[in-house]
């Protein structure tokens, strides 16, 4: 450890990596010093936790370590050993039919919930005993020094007082990591498992697998996932920028023609917009979808008429369904952004335009060298959050195709107009094979988060703060 | 940067202990299940001797069982049931007044479970496998399901074998179709309760001049500007094309509902012939993809099933008619009676960790599907009966849509056990030709490719 330590601390400060050994390494350092350095009450906390503030006195720490040691243990022994222990095969007994009754066997959908929760929860036991070895080293130092030790209403109070954020932070942060956090190591996990039809809990076990899943998705072949992953995360990019982009400028030009001088009946035309925002999008989005059917209201009516002698395909076509759904997207999107337009341009300084008139710029000219770069950089933020959103755009694209027109060139039931998402979702409740689906997740969540960083740091109004100001 | 870590600490402790509460729950739970066990070896050491006089009941039962087989619907096996259980069953939602009523009765027929709770939930049978797979304890005891779902369900250990005894009740009860529906490999896993599960046409009078020939019929809406609904991007309707010129397609299942190997030949003549034929229909101006009448607009013709029945009566009036499925003629003049899939629901009864409530779900299940409470059923609910004495009653002998289904079936195969991928891979197939992606002027050649893959697909979904 020393010489980790030493090597690290050699190298810049600013590497994260770095910085976080060279912590690692003074921790280590401080928990071998107090040891050796420190009293057999200090000693004996190493062992029972909260040992030596109990003795000298520090009664309501003392006790909270004491207890939390107690409590892990209890947990560890009646709950959580039973479940860690299976975790490197998540489970061998099979179950059993004893004449007609079921026996089931280990469940590895249970063994491997509980062992990340009891992982995490050996975690926080670690780093509580870090923190009740700190405790003793300060109490000992402070004694030493001849100060008096914190008494235990002052410990106590400050939990409504100088520490008060830990009291209202506890609970959100619980819910945070029942809710969030666990799922979201729970499913990484099934990426690396065989978790899928074949494995059902609680019938049927299911163990690691390593990297095959990841394999799987990056091989060409009949049964490779590779070619349809290219096809649907292509589609995903570029309905996400065409959602994005189509929908900003639009919304921001008919909201420019609206605020106009001298047009008339300004908030009969925003109404009327808004009221696509009224209607629940999954209504109008499942009524358009039918409009536009084969046998829908738009074909019926053109047949009727004469226009066209066969339905079109708006639906069953691969390219006709992916530029309806942009161009339905556009509808639903357009009021939305109409609306943060209106508000943002009323805000530009008229003085600008005014000198920029005077010096005699066209309209154009007015547009792109200063509402344009205004509204960038106001709605920057809004615009990075509006691509991600689409990214992940399940709405749309389920209720209008529900990611068809399917194909026997795509293979794992995807279909054309399928973003990864709904792919995802077709993956889990369809064909129950939860393996691909985590790993399409993780997919997902690498593609949005590389995509939001870069776009991030290239955003004016991240980049030039005071830009506008 | 300290102050953040204390936070956490203190955060992580606050759950540590929290967590530390509900683990105490499944121990309590394990402690009782303990002694209910223990219980229940108690009451097995006292019961083992009245086993043993039921077993010989039984064996004496045996012999003359076989003569009453068809008639006599078994009833509830003897055995302890003075502990009250819960049993829940799920039926499709418009079932479930009727299954209630039926429920009661039962519970009448067997004083002994006048303490036992038996809720009924509504669950579609499409939607029922799915939601016991995707968490098998909290699925219903009892529910119907659509047959094609059984290899899933077997394979997944949601779905209990028939008992024993009730095997050859059921297997003489009911039509063969729906019992070769309801077995995996050589094992009965299932009751079946309705066998209506299979498509005809029903054609506007008016409009169709020949309902026998698919060629005429196209002629006939086109010129009526009238639409030809058919689902070709189903795995289940276009087998009307493909068994029609001979093609098969099954999978071989073992007993644990696992498939072993693929039957099919698709990539043949035959089956380019019946691909030609769907290219034909989907070229057709009339022609519309789907198969439910409810969202169907300016029809002539709909390859539909019982089940829309009443709402296709009511669009079509005076003209509404039905008849089996059209045939159609190739280019090089043969004719082709369209074929299909017959199908069937089906009652399942789930593993269960307790003798007396097993057969508890097992007796319930037979007095379910038995044939009284089928015709009462198909009066009720208009579900066509599987059971054999039930078909032949004077009520649905007089069912217009039923009697087209009946001469359907004839030509069809009963539907046996697909893996949920080959649906998915049929869809995509049909997908294929609505969307032109295999044209009508196709050559031989390119459809035979078309084909080939998609009976490599097949057979992959077989290992």
């Amino acid at each position: 450890m020393a010489n980790s330590n030493t090597a690290d601390t050699a190298v810049t400060k600013t590497n994260p990596v770095a910085a976080f050994f060279s912590a690692l390494g003074s921790n280590f350092r401080e928990i071998g010093t107090t040891f050796a350095k420190g009293d057999w009450r200090t000693k004996l906390s190493y062992l029972i936790m909260g040992f030596g503030p109990l003795l000298r006195g520090q009664i309501a720490k003392g006790l909270g370590y004491l207890i939390a040691e107690g409590m892990f243990l209890w947990y560890m022994i009646g709950f959580g050993a039973q479940y860690i222990s299976k975790f490197s095969t998540l489970g061998t007994v099979e179950t059993q039919k004893i004449h007609r009754k079921t026996v089931y066997g280990d469940n590895s959908f249970l063994i491997l919930l509980f062992s990340i929760l009891t992982i995490v929860i050996i975690c926080a036991l670690i780093l509580l005993w870090r923190m009740n070895i700190r405790e003793n080293f300060i109490e000992e130092k402070r004694l030493r020094e001849g100060k008096p030790l914190e008494t235990n209403r002052h410990f106590l109070t400050s939990f409504l007082d100088g520490n008060f954020d830990k009291t209202l932070l506890a609970l959100p942060v619980l819910g945070i990591f029942m809710f969030t956090v666990l799922p979201i190591i729970f499913m990484i996990c099934i990426a690396f498992t065989n978790y899928d039809k074949s494995h059902q809990s609680p019938t049927h076990l299911f163990t690691w697998v390593g990297l095959e899943n990841f394999r799987n998705l990056f091989s060409f072949g009949s049964n490779g996932f590779a070619s349809t992953f290219g096809t649907v995360l292509t589609w995903t990019l570029v309905w996400a920028f065409f959602a994005t982009f189509t929908t900003y400028f639009l919304g921001m030009a008919v909201a420019m023609l609206i605020n106009k001088k001298g047009i008339r009946f300004k908030k009969l035309w925003r109404t009327i917009l808004v009221v696509t925002i009224a209607v629940p999008q999954f209504v109008s989005l499942l009524y358009v979808a039918k409009m536009f059917a084969g046998d829908g209201l738009v074909n019926g009516y053109l047949l009727k008429w004469g226009v066209i002698s066969q339905p079109i395909p708006f639906w069953t076509n691969p390219t006709l369904s992916k530029i309806m759904i942009v161009l339905i997207n556009i509808w639903i999107g357009i009021p939305y952004m109409m609306l943060i337009a209106t508000g943002l341009l009323m805000n530009i300084p008229s003085d600008l335009y005014e000198s920029a008139r005077i010096d005699g710029a066209s309209p154009w000219q007015m547009f792109w060298s200063i509402t344009l770069p205004y509204m960038l950089f106001v709605t920057g933020p809004y615009l990075l959050t509006s691509f991600t959103g689409n990214l992940n755009n399940f709405n749309v694209i389920y209720l209008l195709t529900q990611g068809g027109p399917t194909s026997g060139r795509l293979t794992g039931n995807a279909g054309y107009t399928d973003l990864l998402v709904t792919w995802l979702y077709k993956m889990t409740v369809t064909a129950t094979n939860y393996k691909m689906a985590a790993v399409i997740g993780i997919m997902v969540f690498l593609v949005t988060a590389v995509i939001s960083l870069i776009v991030y740091n290239m955003l004016p109004s991240v980049k030039d703060e005071e830009g506008f100001q | 940067m300290k102050k953040k870590f204390v936070a956490i600490m203190m955060a992580a402790a606050t759950a540590g202990t929290l967590l530390a509460g509900c683990g105490s729950a499944p121990a309590t739970d394990a402690a009782k299940a303990d002694t209910a066990a223990e219980t229940a070896a108690t009451e097995a050491v006292a019961a083992a001797t009245d086993a043993a006089e039921a077993v010989t009941e039984a064996a004496e039962g045996a012999t003359e069982a076989p003569a009453a087989d068809a008639g006599e619907v078994p009833g509830l096996v003897e055995g302890d049931y003075s502990t009250p259980q819960e049993v829940k069953v799920w039926v499709a939602d418009n079932a479930v007044d009727f299954t209630n009523e039926q429920i009661a009765e039962f519970q009448k027929a067997n004083p002994d479970l006048a303490d036992w709770t038996f809720t009924v939930e509504p669950v579609g049978e499409g939607d029922a496998a799915t939601n016991v797979i995707t968490d098998v304890e909290a699925g219903a005891d009892v529910y119907t399901f659509a047959q094609d779902q059984i290899a899933r369900l077997v394979s997944a250990g949601a779905l209990e074998e028939v008992a024993p005894d009730n095997v050859a009740w059921v297997k003489a009860a009911n039509d063969e179709g729906s019992v070769g529906a309801a077995t995996v490999g050589d094992t009965l896993y299932a009751y079946p309760v309705t066998s209506d599960n299979g498509y005809f046409m029903y054609y506007d009078k008016s409009v169709v001049t020949d309902p026998s020939d698919l060629d005429t019929i196209i002629k006939d809406c086109e010129a009526a500007g009238k639409n030809i609904y058919m689902e070709i991007n189903s795995g289940w309707y276009n087998t009307a094309f493909f068994f029609a010129t001979g093609c098969t397609l099954t999978y071989d299942t073992d007993d644990q509902g696992n498939f072993t190997a693929a039957n099919v030949d698709y990539a043949t003549d035959a089956g380019v012939a019946a691909l030609k034929e769907m290219t034909k229909l989907a070229n057709s101006s009339s022609f519309q993809n789907g198969s439910s009448a409810g969202n169907a607009t300016n029809y002539a013709v709909i390859i539909d099933g019982t089940w829309d029945a009443e709402s296709i009566k009511q669009v079509l009036g005076d003209n509404y008619a039905c008849a089996k499925l059209p045939s159609f003629t190739t280019e090089d003049g043969q004719t082709y009676q369209m074929s299909g899939f017959g199908g069937f629901k089906l009652v399942g009864v789930k593993p269960q960790e307790d003798d007396a409530k097993l057969s508890v779900c097992d007796a319930l299940a037979a007095y379910l599907t038995s044939g009284d409470v089928q015709l009462a059923r198909y009066n009720a609910i208009g579900w066509g009966p599987s059971n054999t004495t039930a078909q032949a009653s004077d009520e649905v002998k007089s069912d217009v849509a039923l009697t087209a289904l009946a001469d359907q079936l004839q030509y069809t195969i009963p539907q046996g056990q697909y893996p949920s991928e080959y649906w998915d891979r049929a869809k995509a197939l049909g997908d294929d030709i609505i969307s032109k992606t295999i044209t009508a002027d196709a050559s031989d050649e390119d459809l035979m490719a078309e084909l080939q893959t998609f009976q490599d697909d097949c057979i992959s979904y077989a290992q």
